[in-house]
């Protein structure tokens, strides 16, 4: 465990350290300065009509749905690919470097390696949130919030942005090349969103609610709305267990070829 | 301290080393030799449990290397061929996570990284990022990482490539210096290396041990063969009629310019002497005579290569 505590350190101290990340934090930064003004314009005109005329759906009226959901859904596209640029170093450039020798020559097991960069790149992720929270928190000292759902909510894209983490660690254990790592990355963080797809095309009842279970839309939107549901969590935490076991094989493996 | 049995290791269908035996003493320093491909960086990913043979066994410390990774990791130090250093660290703050990676406890890290340091004389670079080292440097940070937890085992992968001699000169007085307490093997093509640093070398070529000894028994496996280098003042255009008397003499050849030869000759102190007051006595003006070291260097071409080597600098 040790082992797991060293290395998450070091990595983590990679991560906040680096000019890198604080320019991936400003331009996330950049882009909620230029569309959460919009959003929050939007909103409030939203309102104004809305004391002319009735037709407006109810829940376009609270704030959490009109301007925190769409900046959610925003982050989330971003973190698709601001993930894996933070993930793809950590096995891809250590094997390429050689610089794995030495962990895989030092007195820790495969799984301290994985968790150690595991929490590292959850870590960083959190950063990446919380640069996100700073907006709504911002609009506080305007408006009175509801903060049980926006906490639940940031709560949410945070576990997706740790299985985000997690599938993309994976697919940097699988190669030597950063380029690749990368582009695997994405293609398994869009493919997750896919799975949601599925639901709406299946046609037999069974089917689509396996599609439906195994999609991270669904309990995503959930969480967002503000409700935690138990089968929610276990399916985040169970497809980040899977791939952590995963990568864990993969860096058990290179020992043996 | 180190048993290596059956060892063998195929890559694909390559083997790349072919049951591999041998064991190494508490404290002894071991010398690897062989050619490029020979398979002594194999052997030694396999002894430090970086990578799994494809039968036979290891053991460290009377662990196994497969049975009991963790055990045998702690007490080894490696350095890879390719130093294993993290370009964006700085060369303090690596050594010091390379020290909690191999489990030194928290309080002492600072004077194991200050000791490493010293030995390796990267004082002046500590707070320099690794990016910015030259080759050397960061070949010498590898050695530095290696020793930093005080291993009871090291194993260098060819320490001294890369450096400039008085490095080389300063990292085998290291080597010499933890011999006793530390069982080191390491790897080289540089034969006064080995001579240097090693009591005992291991030859492998192609996979396989071709020769086990210590320094001493291998350099006089020719027993009373032996090579002069003579330098005169004069030029003399034929010494190997004037030393046509010496029965002793084997051959003389011709160096870089007819001042300059080689006496090979089979027989003792006797036959050195009586060469020299010749060429004394003919009145060439003797400015040189050395025995010249070509000893360990024969053995390994002949059995690496099968040939005999005709002298000279490697
Ligand atoms: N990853 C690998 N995949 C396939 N073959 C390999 C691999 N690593 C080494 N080999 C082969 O194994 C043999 C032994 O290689 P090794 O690196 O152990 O040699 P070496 O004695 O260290 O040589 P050098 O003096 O050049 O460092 C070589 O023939 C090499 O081609
Ligand atoms: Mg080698």
């Amino acid at each position: 465990m040790s082992g797991t505590l060293t290395i998450l350190k070091k990595e983590l101290k990679g991560f906040y350290f680096n000019p890198t990340f604080w320019v991936i934090c400003f331009l996330i930064s950049v882009i909620f300065s230029w569309v959460f003004p919009i959003q929050l314009n939007l909103f409030s005109q939203l309102l104004t009509n809305y004391v002319m005329q009735q037709g407006v759906p109810s829940n376009q009226l609270n704030i959490h749905y009109g301007v925190f959901l769409r900046q959610l859904s925003y982050l989330n596209l971003l973190l698709i690919f601001v993930v894996p640029a933070l993930t793809m170093k950590l096995f891809a450039e250590e094997k390429k470097l050689r610089t794995f020798d030495l962990l895989l020559t030092s007195p820790v097991t495969s799984l301290d390696i994985v968790l150690g960069k595991y929490f590292a790149a959850w870590g960083a992720v959190f950063g990446l949130v919380f640069v996100a929270f700073l907006y709504p928190l911002s609009t506080s000292l305007l408006a009175t919030l509801n903060w049980t759902p926006l906490l639940i909510a940031f709560a949410g894209i945070f576990l997706v942005g740790g299985v985000y983490a997690a599938m993309d660690l994976f697919a940097s254990s699988l190669t030597e090349n950063t380029i690749a790592a990368y582009i695997i990355s994405i293609m398994f963080n869009l493919s997750i969103w896919f799975i949601g797809i599925g639901a709406e095309v299946v046609d037999s009842e069974a089917g689509r609610k396996i599609f439906e279970h195994m999609s991270l839309s669904t309990h995503l939107s959930a969480l967002v709305e503000g409700t935690i549901r138990t089968n929610g969590l276990v399916f985040f935490f169970s497809v980040i267990v899977l791939f952590c076991f995963l990568a864990e094989r993969v860096v058990e493996s290179s020992r043996w070829r | 301290m180190i048993q290596v049995s059956d060892l063998t290791k195929d890559y694909g269908p390559r083997r790349a080393i072919d049951k591999l035996s041998f064991s190494v003493n508490k404290g002894d320093v071991v010398g690897f030799l062989g050619p490029n491909g020979a398979g002594k960086s194999t052997t030694m990913k396999i002894i430090t449990g970086f990578m799994a043979p494809s039968h036979g066994t290891a053991s460290v410390a009377g662990f196994d290397v497969f049975e009991n990774p963790i055990e045998v990791k702690k007490r080894i130090g490696y350095l890879p061929e390719t130093p294993p250093v993290y370009a964006d660290m700085y060369v303090r703050e690596y050594l010091r996570y390379v020290a909690a990676l191999k489990q030194v406890p928290k309080d002492k890290i600072e004077k194991y990284v200050d000791h490493a340091i010293e030995k390796t004389n990267l004082g002046e670079v500590q707070k320099r990022l690794i990016h910015h080292l030259s080759k050397g440097f960061k070949q010498r940070v590898g050695i530095a990482q290696a020793i930093v937890s005080d291993p009871e085992v090291l194993i260098l992968d060819e320490p001294t490539v890369g450096l400039d001699p008085k490095q080389v000169a300063e990292i085998r007085d290291l080597i010499k210096a933890l011999k006793g307490q530390h069982t080191i093997i390491l790897s080289t093509h540089i034969l006064p290396e080995v001579e240097a640093t090693c009591e005992k070398v291991i030859i492998i070529n192609k996979g396989r041990i071709v020769a086990e000894d210590s320094i001493h028994s291998l350099a006089t496996m020719e027993k009373g063969h032996q090579r002069l280098h003579v330098r005169l003042r004069k030029d003399v255009s034929d010494l190997k009629s004037v030393l046509a008397g010496v029965s002793a003499v084997t051959s003389v050849t011709l160096g870089a310019s007819q001042k300059e030869w080689s006496i090979d000759l089979a027989g003792g102190e006797d036959v050195v002497e009586s060469i020299s007051s010749l060429i004394v006595t003919q009145g060439f003006g003797l400015l040189e005579l050395t025995p010249a070291k070509r000893d360990l260097e024969d053995v390994f071409l002949k059995l690496t290569y099968g040939q005999e080597s005709k002298g000279g600098a490697v």
